[in-house]
């Protein structure tokens, strides 16, 4: 991994259309500013592998759609 | 065209009723089109319907509307994320909770927190991340019903 000492206000580009800038340092939290096209999904990690991982178990899920309905 | 589907055989899909998923949704990005079946094999209209992939039949994710399992649901969503989908208005989005339906069906969950979002006028979707807080991505949807659930 590239690891690159940037201080608050300054900026990191990746490629021609992406610009990620430090906004604010507070203790142990880090506030990120990030430019990028809209084509470009942006997610938090923790968020992003915790929907990734239900959608895999929703498609597993078929067992019994016709139980559920009628609980519903 | 005809496609394979997950739970239904091979479905005869118009054309108009496919949806097309410029970033796929979390988890299988490399697949775009998608449709929605109906199982109306149950007389009344199913609450449960299928977001079946196009592309793939193995992919079928069960969905629900948010209107039938919990009231005012009010999804946040960035602005730049749904221009994506071009214009949407109250009148042409339709929104889709993905469902988690557990061995025990009574621990069936939808993910509040990331709905899927369609303009069904350019017929564009996504799964989109909600900024709402207290939004979840295991919601309970049953248990309303008290003391019934026979197995």
């Amino acid at each position: 991994m590239l690891a690159l000492s940037r201080k608050v206000n300054e900026s990191i580009v990746i490629g021609q259309d992406i610009e990620v800038t430090i906004l604010e340092v507070k203790g142990d939290q880090v506030k990120i500013g990030i430019q990028a096209p809209k084509s470009v999904p942006i997610y938090r990690k923790e968020i992003y592998i915790q929907i990734k991982e239900e959608n895999q178990k929703s498609n597993v899920s078929s067992v019994d759609i016709n139980k559920l309905q009628d609980l519903l | 065209m005809l496609i394979n589907t997950k739970c239904f055989g091979e479905v005869n899909i118009q054309d108009e009723k496919i949806v097309y998923f410029p970033d796929g949704i979390l988890g299988f990005e490399e697949l775009k089109n998608y449709t929605i079946i109906y199982d109306t094999s149950r007389g009344e209209k199913s609450k449960i319907a299928w977001l079946q992939s196009t592309d793939e039949p193995g992919l079928a994710l069960p969905v629900i509307s948010p209107i039938d399992v919990m009231e005012g649901y009010d999804p946040i969503v960035d602005d730049e994320l749904l221009n994506v989908l071009g214009d949407v208005t109250p009148e042409n989005v339709v929104i889709l909770l993905v469902v988690t339906v557990p061995t025990d069906v009574t621990k069936t969950t939808a993910n509040q927190k990331a709905p899927i979002i369609i303009n069904s006028d350019t017929r564009l979707g996504a799964q989109i991340i909600v900024e709402n807080k207290d939004y979840v991505i295991k919601y309970p949807i049953v248990g309303q019903k008290k003391g019934e659930s026979s197995c």
